[in-house]
């Protein structure tokens, strides 16, 4: 499974890029793989505060609803709007064309301290996924 | 995502894993929730023909020279009419008018006849049979020993015909043939022509395959129990535990065509001549979101800002053929706001979606 090596990872399965103070997150290939087919998406809202760990955006399957956490807090400063139409893009692309929000972080040094590629793989192979 | 240790395998579980399924729970059954996908499943269905292996389900065998006089007793149709080889669907009523199960119910013979009874409810239900058994009357349940299997979709009698003959194409809607020490039925729980096929467990593996064997060529798919949800769903099929429930009555939930009041007392008669007669107090109803939003099961229906009810099923329904997706789901209202086109709202995670009221089925093949 692919874990792009310039991104960051959460115990939760969402995935994080930074540069400079900005982000934009997504969910990782396991857990699109994980959720099915995604036929809804509920944007995050933009200006809204988000705390690290709580729900900023919802995507769901035929079955399911599954809270997408905020990977570090900040604020929300955009949502993808192409997912309102295909949210599909999120299992065909999750590293691109299927990002879910971008923010502003309060404090980039917290983005270190996610998983690297290498140890969400680890993390994923463990099992402990679940 | 994760697997309930305690939940039971289903006879053909390998076979499952070995074509690729993602497993999950229902009833108490450890079951195929997918294989590729539940939209490509779902549309298998809708447009050729899928096979779902359902032998979580339970089946009674209620036999004796008291038989049919006991099923009268206990059940809200008249039995007598029923012909042999024939099957009909009707609740399980208790004692409030409550619905304990829904069920099928086939004559075998004049004083035989066999119970389908769902999975969760298997033991409910031989307690509630067990309870009410009279001099001359067997009741056994042999939900371990049958497996079944459906085949549901707008080719199946071309593959049933391909694998097992036209004697079995031909069978009439509603009514069953003996089959390979058990039953092959034309009933089905999607809203598309099919067949159940109850079968001893040891043979069930047999026929899985001869069926593969008639059929892969033709489009012939395994179907899990997310596209079995979606499916009857949008046929406008109730689901016990979801639409009816011990404390909802078949004439609240639209099951007023199963129920005979010219008979003698069954549970609950008394109860639902009443209702049936003073008009019910909340109804069943089917409804289509207007606003971009998924209903799900306990979602809260209101109108003009207060409660008028609640959602029991709700989907995503992906397209298929000319039917375009859709979000849909099932849910109980007050009376007063049943009608069709009636604007209500869908309170999803604390935001009040419109939605409005659409007469079921929400599909009807052609």
């Amino acid at each position: 499974m692919n874990f792009p090596e310039n991104l960051r990872y959460t115990k939760t399965h969402e995935w994080i890029s930074l540069t400079g103070h900005k982000a934009r997150v997504g969910v990782t290939e396991y857990a699109q793989k994980e959720i099915s087919d995604v036929v809804f998406v509920e944007l995050a809202k933009k200006g809204h505060p988000v705390e690290q760990g709580k729900a900023a955006s919802v995507v769901e399957s035929v079955k399911a609803a599954f809270d997408i956490y905020a990977p570090v807090s900040g604020t929300i400063t955009d949502a993808n709007g192409a997912l309102e139409a295909n949210p599909g893009l999120v299992n065909q692309d999750p590293y691109n064309d299927g990002w879910l929000f971008e923010l502003e972080v309060s404090d980039p040094l917290s983005v270190d301290a996610l998983m690297t590629s290498a140890q969400y793989a680890a993390f994923v192979q463990s099992g402990s996924a679940h | 995502m994760t697997t309930d240790i305690t939940s039971k395998k289903l006879p053909l579980h390998e076979e499952h894993l070995s074509r690729g399924a993602r497993m999950g729970d229902f009833g108490g059954w450890n079951v195929p929730l997918y294989y590729t996908s539940i939209i490509e499943e779902h549309v298998t269905v809708r447009t050729q023909v899928g096979i779902f292996d359902i032998s979580h389900m339970g089946e009674f065998l209620v036999e004796g020279p008291g038989a049919l006089a006991y099923l009268e007793r206990c059940l809200p149709r008249k039995i007598a009419p029923v012909k042999n080889q024939q099957a009909i669907y009707m609740p399980l009523v208790n004692e409030r008018g409550g619905m304990v199960d829904d069920i099928i119910l086939y004559r075998v013979k004049d004083d035989r006849f066999l119970i389908i009874v769902n999975a969760g409810n298997i033991e409910k239900d031989y307690k509630w049979f067990l309870s009410r058994v009279t001099d001359g009357v067997t009741l056994m349940d042999l939900s371990s020993e049958y497996g079944l299997l459906a085949v549901q979709g707008p080719a199946s009698s071309v593959i049933i015909a391909t694998a097992f003959g036209a004697f079995f194409r031909d069978i009439p809607r509603f009514q069953y043939r003996d089959f390979e020490g058990g039953i092959m039925a034309r009933t089905g729980y999607t809203g598309e022509d099919g067949f159940e096929i109850m079968v001893p467990t040891a043979r069930l593996k047999s026929v899985w395959d001869v069926l593969f064997m008639a059929g892969e060529k033709k489009g012939l798919k395994p179907v899990g129990f997310g596209a079995r949800d979606t499916l009857r769903l949008e046929a406008g099929m109730p689901l016990y535990g979801h639409e009816l429930t011990d404390e909802i009555t078949p004439l609240e939930a639209g099951l007023g065509w199963a129920l005979d009041f010219e008979k003698p007392a069954f549970p609950g008669s008394e109860i639902l001549r009443s209702q049936k007669n003073t008009g019910v107090q909340r109804k069943r109803i089917g409804f289509e979101m207007v606003d971009r939003g998924i209903p799900r099961h306990a979602c809260e229906i209101h109108k003009d800002g207060k409660q008028i009810g609640w959602v029991t099923s709700g989907s995503f329904i992906p397209p298929a053929g000319t039917t375009p997706g859709r979000n849909i789901g099932m849910g109980y209202v007050s009376s007063a706001e049943a009608r069709e086109n009636n604007e209500i709202d869908i309170v999803v995670r604390g935001h009040s979606l419109k939605a409005r009221v659409v007469s079921l089925p929400f599909y009807k093949r052609k």
